[in-house]
């Protein structure tokens, strides 16, 4: 179900009174967050609920387990319970396969033999189980679902380039949407309470409706236990104030996503899908639409989850913060996705050593970081070397001690202006450069683009005025942004001009949407 | 406070579509007829503003875009082409005189043949909109000839009217009556406020335009169902999906058999009654220069029976950058030029017609009964 959807808007207006029925009772509330979270998921396949209630019953259980608290039967019987219902509801459903039962039962069976084998051990090594049992569960899913024709294929290939002649058994798999979203979520939970950063509750209603929280549940942001799982245990405010301002904020995550992301995207679309046919002007084009298109397509569905759960009195937290605005690309990072940044950062970079242990350590670490966050965007080897492009340029800063020379010169001088200026110009460049290697299906279609790009022909107006056109309301909202300061322009300045401003947003989402519904782009991811 | 918020609401929104989004307010002055199918509001007049044309529209007594009255019986010697269709036929965007109906006529007269052009066409009507006029209506005048329009928008219109449908590939009547929001618009239209914003206000045709495409792709929608097209979900989509087989396919045949029993109908009834009967085709504009037409993927038996006129050509060999054949900045339709075309085409095929010969050379006398 897309929030940009006619069925998203019928399916919000019946669950939102309902909502409002029951959302002083905390477990009232939270039962009919699942309802509404699974009936939204459930729309694109009802198959998938299952993964989503192993990964749900799973963690549940590895999150109370690896934070050193008992785990009594009761809540084995609930967590397996759970996973149950949800197998019997997404078997009765009519797209069903009875062969998912078999795996269901069988990773329970596996479940509860560890659980026993490791009932008698000593705390420490209990939690550790624990961890793994999380780990193990989502990353398997994500491996499984995400990379198991990947992986099998690429070793073919290996294996054929050596002179092993083999055959790779290539399954067809569909790639459940927002897997990498949820199973980050679930896994960083597990670390927290294993790390003791973070104290599960003995419910499963309401962690199954945190884990399936509808508004982040496909494209994040990938939130953190400790931050939004306490808001399910308790009731939320709701005003007017809120709920406007929730409102206005889906809405302009709206209007990024259908007014300026799907209307770009045709030329985008036009150049990668067939660059050996481009002019200089047409491939620059499409590369800066592209650029726009994917900020507005995934910070537009930031946006739109925020303003769905603040309407709903939860607080998400932001995932883009004027990542165009980065003068280098660390700062880029700390402003692009944040939710997934900040997972790298915490549950990768520093785990396996971070700045600590030396400057060449340092590097490999950030390496590593980057090229696992590049695979985290899709099973394909243009995302790894997109990963290991930023990786790179990230270390050559440090290595010349670059964003350390900027952080220092100062705006309000013209050298530092001129200084903080070309940075910017330098770091825009090399993030569209990495975004070709993202958006091209092959290396051989990303050195035609870059290949195009060198040439003088056709560079017309006309290849530039609709993508002028679009992007130019947006490069006014984030230098006012910018300037004042605060991300949420409509909820301050006089009544007038914030009754106007609205006004012209519902006017042009009305006006200049995309025709046809278009998916995100990050769903695949 | 909130009086004062609500107009400045509109004056700006008004203010907003006049600057960003400029329409064409082209007000439809569309009623209800007793057979069950909409019709042009009898007597009125009104105007048409865009950015390209200032037309004004005068629809007879009969509901006929006229400048006079027609007798039931036609005059002596003179041959009665009766033409059926959509807003091409009307005339949208063109004055009288350049309406396809007038100047087929005109030029039919040049050519010797005393020939009289009825326009019954009506905008936003599909085929089997045009046939239930032509079968409770149209045949009433005593026409020689008649003169359906064809256009790529009549496959969907023929599955939203839902007046026929098939059945086991036979074509049966489904409802008698495709009156779509004709109520509100009659009751609407007896205000003038209502009648002054229709004429003068773009924020009006603005939401009026969204409003109807809205209601449109949920009646095809609708209609898909209704006509047994697998949706998708349904076990029979899944089938069809395994199959290799496009759900939208499957509903693009049931469209095109649907539109072909139609025409098939129409040249039945029409024929047997002794007329002669034929389709022009309006192509699609693609460009200023490239057009599309979508009557060949009418079948084999729809073409070889029905003598078609078929304009691409010409349309093609006539167009250049620097001349429109089609409006751009409207609706779409005809410019005189384009116009020309099309009646120059329909002459050339028309020039085989046996009821024609039959006037050859005969004055031409109106049977208008009243002058306006």
């Amino acid at each position: 179900m897309l929030f940009n959807s006619a069925v998203f808007a019928l399916f919000f207006a019946a669950f939102f009174p309902l909502y409002m029925l029951c959302r002083r009772r905390v477990m009232a509330r939270n039962l009919l967050l699942i309802v509404a979270s699974y009936l939204f998921y459930g729309w694109w396949d009802p198959r998938f609920l299952i993964l989503v209630a192993i990964s749900t019953s799973v963690d549940y259980l590895a999150a109370l387990g690896a934070a050193g608290k008992p785990v009594p039967g009761k809540d084995l019987l609930k967590s397996a319970l759970f996973l149950v219902m949800v197998t019997i509801g997404s078997l009765a459903s009519a797209r069903r396969d009875w062969w998912l039962a078999a795996p269901v039962a069988g990773g329970m069976l596996v479940a509860a033999l560890v659980i026993v084998a490791v009932k008698r051990a000593p705390e420490r090594v209990r939690r550790k189980y624990w961890l793994l049992l999380s780990l193990t569960t989502n990353l398997g899913i994500l491996a499984f679902f995400k990379y198991f024709n990947f992986f099998v294929g690429s070793a073919t290939a290996l294996l054929n380039a050596l002179g092993l002649h083999a055959q790779a058994p290539s399954l067809s798999i569909l790639l459940p949407v927002g897997l990498s979203f949820y199973t980050f979520q679930a896994i960083s939970r597990t670390v927290d309470s294993y790390k003791l950063r973070y104290e599960p509750q003995y419910s499963i209603i309401n962690y199954a409706a945190f884990h399936a929280f509808f508004p982040q549940l496909v494209a994040g942001p990938i939130e953190r236990a400790g931050h939004l799982m306490p808001q399910f245990e308790t009731v939320r405010p709701f005003d007017r104030r809120l709920f406007t301002s929730g409102t206005l904020l889906f809405a302009w995550g709206l209007y990024q996503k259908i007014v300026i992301a799907d209307n770009v995207a045709p030329i985008a679309n036009a150049v990668f899908n067939s660059p050996a046919n481009q002019t200089a002007g047409a491939t620059l084009a499409g590369v800066l639409a592209f650029a726009l298109q994917i900020y507005c397509d995934f910070c537009g569905y930031s946006n739109m989850a925020r303003g769905l759960a603040r309407c709903l009195g939860f607080d998400v937290m932001i995932n883009f913060n004027q990542p165009y605005f980065a003068r280098t690309p660390s700062e880029f990072w700390q402003r692009w996705h944040i939710s997934l940044s900040r997972w790298l950062r915490d549950y990768l970079y520093i785990p396996l050593g971070g700045n600590r242990g030396g400057t060449l350590r340092m590097y490999r670490n950030l390496m590593i970081t980057m090229l696992l966050g590049g695979l985290w965007h899709g099973a394909s080897w243009t995302f790894v070397a997109w990963g290991a492009f930023h990786g790179s340029i990230q270390v050559i800063y440090r290595a010349l001690r670059i964003d350390s020379a900027i952080e220092a010169s100062r705006f309000l001088t013209l050298r530092g202006f001129a200084i903080q200026a070309a940075s910017w110009a330098v770091t825009m460049c090399l993030v569209c450069v990495g975004w070709i290697l993202f958006r091209s299906r092959t290396f051989g279609d990303a050195v035609t683009v870059l290949r195009n790009l060198f040439a003088t022909t056709g560079y017309t107006t006309a290849a530039f005025s609709t993508l002028a056109a679009l992007a130019a309301p947006l490069v006014v909202v984030e230098i006012y942004q910018r300037a004042s300061g605060r991300l949420e322009f409509m909820t301050t300045g006089p009544f007038l001009m914030r009754y106007t401003v609205a006004l012209s947003l519902l006017l042009t989402l009305i006006a200049f949407s995309a025709p046809g519904g278009q998916e995100f782009i990050y769903f695949d991811f | 406070m909130r009086i004062a918020l609500l107009v400045y609401s509109v004056l700006f929104a008004e203010g907003f579509i006049r600057i960003f989004d400029a329409q064409a307010v082209m007000p439809r002055y569309i009623t209800g007829t007793a057979w069950g199918v909409r019709g042009n509001i009898p007597y009125s007049h009104y105007w048409h503003h865009t950015p390209e044309v200032d037309v004004e529209y005068r629809i007879n007594g009969q509901g006929l875009r006229a400048n006079r009255e027609y007798s039931l019986q036609k005059s002596p010697g003179t041959c009665r082409i009766a033409l059926f269709g959509d807003s091409f036929f009307f005339g949208l965007e063109a004055d009288y005189q350049n309406t396809f109906g007038s100047l087929l006529e005109q030029r039919l007269r040049g050519g010797g043949i005393a020939a009289e052009v009825l326009n019954f066409a009506v905008g936003g009507f599909g085929t089997a909109e045009m046939l239930q006029t032509y079968e409770k209506f149209g045949f009433k005048f005593n026409p020689d000839i008649v003169i359906f329009s064809w256009e790529s928008s009549d496959f969907n219109d023929n599955v939203r009217s839902a007046l026929y449908r098939l059945q086991n590939g036979r074509l049966e009547r489904a409802n008698a009556a495709y009156l779509p929001a004709v109520g509100v618009q009659d009751s609407l239209m007896h205000y003038a406020v209502y009648r002054f914003v229709a004429d003068h206000s773009q924020l009006y045709t603005f939401v009026r335009e969204r409003f109807n495409r809205i209601v449109k792709q949920q009646l095809v929608g609708a209609q898909k169902a209704a006509l047994g097209v697998p949706q998708a979900g349904d076990a029979d989509a899944d089938r069809a999906a395994s199959d290799d087989t496009d759900i939208d396919e499957v509903a693009h045949r049931n469209k095109i058999q649907l539109s072909a029993a139609i025409l098939l109908r129409a040249q039945d009834e029409i024929v047997s009654s002794g007329r002669e009967f034929y389709v022009v085709d309006i192509p699609s504009r693609l460009s200023r220069t490239e057009f599309a037409s979508t009557i060949g993927i009418l079948p084999e038996s729809v073409r070889s029976r029905i003598p078609v006129v078929l304009p691409l050509a010409a349309l093609t060999k006539a167009a250049r950058p620097d001349l429109k054949l089609y409006y751009e900045k409207g609706l779409g339709h005809f410019t005189p030029t384009g116009t020309e075309i099309l009646v120059e085409e329909t002459r050339g095929v028309l020039n085989s017609s046996a009821r024609l010969a039959a006037c050859r050379g005969q004055s031409a006398t109106s049977s208008a009964v009243s002058a306006r």
